[in-house]
Formats: C-alpha cells, sequence, structure tokens
C-alpha cells in the first residue's frame, strides 16, 4: 500500500494550531556544533511538552529534526573530564533548545531541489542564544510544504511573512526582500545579507549574532566577495545561500544589564576579584585589515586574486 | 499555525456555516419543552459535579468532566417520558473508528477511539436543504500556500485500508445510525489538552470519520454524491466550555476541490457557567468570591438537549 498521512486522532493528533509554545528548538546537530549550544525545545502544538531540562548527557546526540523544544543539560563550564574548562559558566535559568536549521535550502523529503516559498508563523525569542556578547537574535518557524523548522528571524519579520528560498542564479539580479534566502550570485551587489555560509551546502556559520549583517562588495568570476561586521573581506562561491536583511533584536548591543542577578540569570558567574597589572595583551591596538579570506579552492583564487 | 477547523475544513472538503443549523435552534428556542424546570436541574448538576463529588476541597478535571457529562445525559435521557423515540438511542464508549479517503491524490485516514458515541435507530434527517446543498457548488476551499494542507500529520504506511463503523456495530444491529459524538478533555494538566480550536478540529475529523464510514457501508464504496445525506453530530467540552457542531455528509467524492460540498455548523465556545468556587475567596477578611457556581448560562444547556433530542422532536 502506498504511503499514507494518517490522522491518529484520539492519541493527540497535532494541527498545526500552536507551533511553538515554550521553549526553543535545539539548532541542529551539526558536526560543526560550537560548544555547548543549549535551546530549549519547542513547544508542540498540542499536548505535553518536552521536559525542562535533562540529565542525560547525550542530549546533544539528537539525529531527527524536530520543532519541539529539547531538554538540555547545562555543563557549567566542566568538560569531559569534569574540571572546568571555561570559567564564569554556571547557574542561570532553566532552558531548553530548539533545534535551528541553518541550512535555508533544505528540501523536504521527496521534493525537487527548485525555488520554494515558506511563511513565518511566529517570531520569538531564543533563550540559547545570548550567552556571549551579541547574542540573543529572534527566532522564527517557519512553515512551508509538510513541515515546520525554525530559523533565524531578520529585523522586520513578521507573523504571517512569505519568504523565498532559491539557489538559483539568473543573468539579472533579483531584487529581493527581507528574509528571502538567495545564491550570493543572484542578489545585486551592495545588498546587507546575513547567516552566510562559505561553502555551498554547509549551513550558514557567520553573521548570525543580533543586529549584524554583512554586505555584498563584488561578484567577480564565480565568486562572491562580503565584508563581515568585523571589516574583514570573505570570499566564496556564488552558489553560497544567505538571508537578506539584517539579523533581528537590532537594539540588542543598547540594552543596560542593570544589575548583577541579571548577569547571574544569564548563566555567568562573577569574575575574580584580584587585580593583575595588564601585559601586552590589552589594549586598543590599530593594524591594517588582515588579507581577504578565501573559502575557494585554489585553481580559482590564483585567476581572480 | 493556522486554526486547525480550517485545515479540517479542506482536509473533509467541508463548508463552515456559524452557528446551529435552524432545525436545532428551532428546538432551543421551542418553549413547549419545559425547559425552566430542567435549567434547576442542571444547576443542580453542575454542582454536583464542580462541589460536591469528593472528599477532598475540589474534584480534579478528571473526575468533575465525566461525571458532568454523564449527569447531563441522565437529565436529557429523563425526557424520553415525553418523546419516546428517545428510548432507541444507545451509548459506546471507547469504540474504534477508522475511516479512509482520497484527497487530491493524498491518502487520508481517520484512526483511533472515537470518544463517547451515541447512536440510534433511525438516522438523523437533512439539515440543510437542496438548495444549500447545491450552493456549495460555488463555494471555495481556502488553500493555505505556501504550507500543504498535510503538514502536522503523521505519516503511517497503510497497509489495510479500512472503513469500519466500529466493531460492535455489524449488520442488523438495531442501533445503527451514529446520532452523536462526545469527546471530554479530562486531563488535568492542561498542555495535555486539546484547546477549543483543536478540539473543534478533532471533533469536526471525527465526526467526518463517522459520517464517511456509515455513508459507505450504506451505499458502497465508490464516490458519488449521496442523495441522503449523512448527519452526524458532535459536542465537546471540558468541563467548563462547551463546543457544538452539526455535520452533514452531502458527498463522498473527496478526490476534486469542486462539486457539492459537506456543511458543517459550528457552535464555538459556549460557557455553561463562568466560575465554579468551592471555597468563598476572601481578601482582606472581605469575601470577594462566594462559594458555588456563578454565571450559570441556561443557554447552553439548551442547545445540549436541542442536539440531544434532535431527530425526534
Amino acid at each position: 500500500a502506498m504511503a499514507a498521512l494518517g490522522l491518529c486522532r484520539a492519541f493527540g493528533a497535532l494541527l498545526l494550531s500552536a507551533g511553538s509554545r515554550r521553549a526553543r528548538p535545539p539548532a541542529l546537530p551539526q558536526p560543526c556544533l560550537p560548544g555547548p549550544v543549549s535551546a530549549l525545545a519547542a513547544c508542540r502544538g498540542l499536548g505535553g511538552s518536552a521536559p525542562c531540562c535533562t540529565t542525560d548527557p547525550l542530549w546533544k546526540c539528537r539525529t531527527k529534526y524536530t520543532v519541539r523544544p529539547v531538554g538540555m543539560k547545562k555543563t557549567g563550564g566542566r568538560d569531559h573530564t569534569g574540571r572546568i574548562r571555561v570559567r564564569g559558566i554556571g547557574g542561570g535559568h532553566k532552558r531548553r533548545y530548539r533545534m535551528i536549521d541553518f541550512q535555508r535550502l533544505r528540501y523536504e523529503k521527496g521534493a525537487p531541489p527548485e525555488p520554494f516559498t515558506e511563511k513565518v508563523i511566529s517570531v520569538r525569542y531564543d533563550p540559547c542564544r545570548r550567552v556571549r556578547g551579541a547574542g540573543s537574535a529572534d527566532i522564527a518557524l517557519v512553515a512551508g510544504g509538510n513541515r515546520k523548522r525554525w530559523i533565524i528571524a531578520t529585523e522586520n519579520m513578521q507573523p504571517g511573512d512569505s519568504i523565498m528560498n532559491s539557489p538559483h542564479i539568473g543573468r539579472m539580479a533579483v531584487s529581493a526582500s527581507e528574509g528571502d534566502a538567495y545564491a550570493l550570485g543572484a542578489l545585486p551587489v551592495g545588498t546587507l545579507i546575513c547567516n552566510l555560509e562559505s561553502h555551498p551546502g554547509k549551513g550558514a556559520q557567520y553573521i548570525r549574532a543580533a543586529g549584524t549583517c554583512g554586505v555584498l562588495l563584488r561578484k567577480v568570476n564565480g565568486t562572491a566577495i562580503v565584508q563581515l561586521p568585523s571589516k574583514r573581506h570573505m570570499q566564496v562561491l556564488e552558489t553560497c545561500v544567505a538571508t537578506v536583511g539584517r539579523v533581528s533584536n537590532v537594539d540588542h548591543n543598547k540594552r543596560v544589564i542593570g544589575k548583577a542577578g541579571r548577569n547571574r540569570w544569564l548563566g555567568k558567574r562573577p569574575h575574580t576579584g584580584l587585580w593583575h597589572r595588564k601585559g601586552g595583551w590589552a589594549g586598543r591596538k590599530i593594524k591594517p585589515l588582515p588579507p581577504m579570506k578565501s573559502y575557494v579552492n585554489l585553481p580559482r583564487v590564483k585567476a581572480v586574486e | 499555525v493556522f486554526p486547525g477547523v480550517r485545515q479540517a475544513q479542506w482536509l473533509t472538503k467541508t463548508k463552515l456555516v456559524e452557528g446551529l443549523p435552524p432545525a436545532v435552534q428551532g428546538t432551543v428556542d421551542n418553549p413547549a419543552l419545559g425547559l425552566q424546570e430542567l435549567e434547576e436541574r442542571a444547576r443542580h448538576v453542575v454542582s454536583h459535579a464542580r462541589l460536591w463529588d469528593t472528599a477532598e476541597a475540589a474534584p480534579r478535571r478528571e473526575k468533575y468532566c465525566p461525571v458532568l457529562f454523564e449527569n447531563l445525559i441522565h437529565i436529557c435521557r429523563s425526557m424520553s417520558g415525553k418523546y419516546p423515540s428517545l428510548r432507541k438511542r444507545m451509548l459506546a464508549r471507547n469504540c474504534r473508528i477508522a475511516a479512509t479517503w482520497e484527497r487530491e491524490s493524498i491518502l487520508l485516514q481517520v484512526r483511533g477511539l472515537s470518544g463517547i458515541l451515541m447512536n440510534s435507530m433511525t438516522p438523523i434527517p437533512p439539515v440543510a436543504s437542496k438548495e444549500e446543498i447545491l450552493a456549495t457548488k460555488e463555494h471555495v476551499l481556502e488553500t493555505f500556500y505556501p504550507i500543504a494542507p498535510t503538514i502536522d500529520l503523521q505519516e503511517v504506511n497503510v497497509y489495510k485500508e479500512l472503513n469500519d463503523t466500529g466493531q460492535c456495530f455489524r449488520d442488523g444491529y438495531p442501533y445503527s445510525h451514529p446520532h452523536t459524538l462526545f469527546f471530554l478533555e479530562s486531563a488535568s494538566v492542561r498542555t495535555d489538552r486539546f484547546r477549543p480550536e483543536q478540539l473543534r478540529a478533532k471533533m469536526l475529523m471525527f465526526a467526518f470519520g463517522n459520517a464517511l464510514a456509515k455513508a459507505k457501508a450504506l451505499h458502497g464504496n465508490d464516490p458519488k454524491v449521496l442523495e441522503q445525506p449523512v448527519v452526524v453530530q458532535s459536542i465537546g467540552t471540558d468541563g467548563q466550555l462547551f463546543q457544538f457542531m452539526v455535520f452533514q455528509l452531502n458527498t463522498t467524492d473527496l478526490v476534486s476541490n469542486d462539486g457539492i460540498k459537506n456543511l458543517v455548523w459550528i457552535d464555538s465556545d459556549q460557557n455553561l457557567y463562568e466560575r465554579a468556587q468551592c471555597v468563598p475567596e476572601v481578601k482582606k477578611r472581605v469575601v470577594t468570591k462566594p462559594a458555588g457556581i456563578s454565571g450559570f448560562q441556561p443557554d447552553t444547556f439548551k442547545k445540549f438537549l436541542a442536539l440531544y433530542l434532535h431527530g425526534t422532536v
């Protein structure tokens, strides 16, 4: 018999209502995932919700993507030997991880690799991206076809918007609206982009912090050159996908913590109070920009730069 | 994402009409039913379920929801002195329902325990007139681009396309027509309960499943427009909010998006009472909320009774 879609109603079948309630989905378990990224599991539509935290040390090993928030285990800065590896981490509010899909062009199982639209269902705060510096980008639940996923929301993304994902590079540049994801070769020079990937299909690893944006500087041969928020230039293949616009929560760096307790809620422990004279590592440094970083294979680089 | 009823409408090819159908509404407004003393009994029943039925301070939802339902059904059944055909009804609990249908080349099925089912010997007469049925031809089902209408549905492998009205309702069984389905949301944790929107969608899907299984049992498995539409009612509650629904199956031809559609009348979010206070709430030694049931709405009970009596009056 052919595969059918079954509705098992009496057992709490999920309708589309109530996309995410409390927790955020954990990021996708990519092999290059940095450190202890803990995100609260996305809330399920109906019925029960995932536990708030687990003591299972293997909570990060989940392979199947789910929109529901996943319980996290806090590490307290300790590595696998049990000793503190990173100082100043510990405590803080419980969080559930919501798995975020950084690869915008991920097609559904059985779907053709062509441009598709998705609809933004809700935009919410992510408790798991706020520890260091400008974290705390908001995340958006989008739905397209038969699946839902979390993505990093761009500024001005509202529930009900439609966003377009397309790998196609045409001769003319596409007039992209905010939130869409296109290949770099299809975007006009000078657009603000975020969620950039270094190799096609790898998933966004750059420009993900709150309020950041990169600028597409020029397009050469088969590559594109992007200026990152640190003013470093980066050369990538033009088939790499990036989203258009600035990352959400732009005023994040302007917020005032206000009290020591708020830092403790974020999971940051106090610094040591011992005064020591700072050495050559401290102070403002003025130096020329490092050379352009190229993620394109060597034969191409010789021809271009 | 978007309300579940809209998705359920697309899946069952149904047109939604707000409010109860005029036939049922007429029964509600009919003064000859003697609803005044019944209202008194209903109040008593709500107090019993919510306040008096326990040794602890307040009964939990798992306890009071079924008790309330049983008492309401008892009041309705006691009307069978006036309407003898009410005796030809029968309640079944935990009956399994299975119905399969194809919707634009996607095979869908409803399986599972369908709450409490009330069957009768005679079917409910069609509620909508012929003109209304023909008018649904022009109604366009809404699409949810770019979201597929089958989102959030579980994908399973179907080995047997099953259409079954329930294990116990074989041919020749006297009470063979599904009359009303009751859904009680009695989980104590709020996240385990269905929200009103989701409950309405669940009611719609199960009513559709029952109606479809019955129609296929009566008229065969070919998709076609039914001359005698099958009507199934559905009531869902969580102990306080009631959702009433009347579903009429006009066609089993569900593959295409055009043509005659099914009809559903939904009356949603009817409160039976505002609050039931077991212990009086006292703030600064002044009683702010006295103990007891406040805000009792007799209309909700009248609708419950009207749906129960539908088909006999």
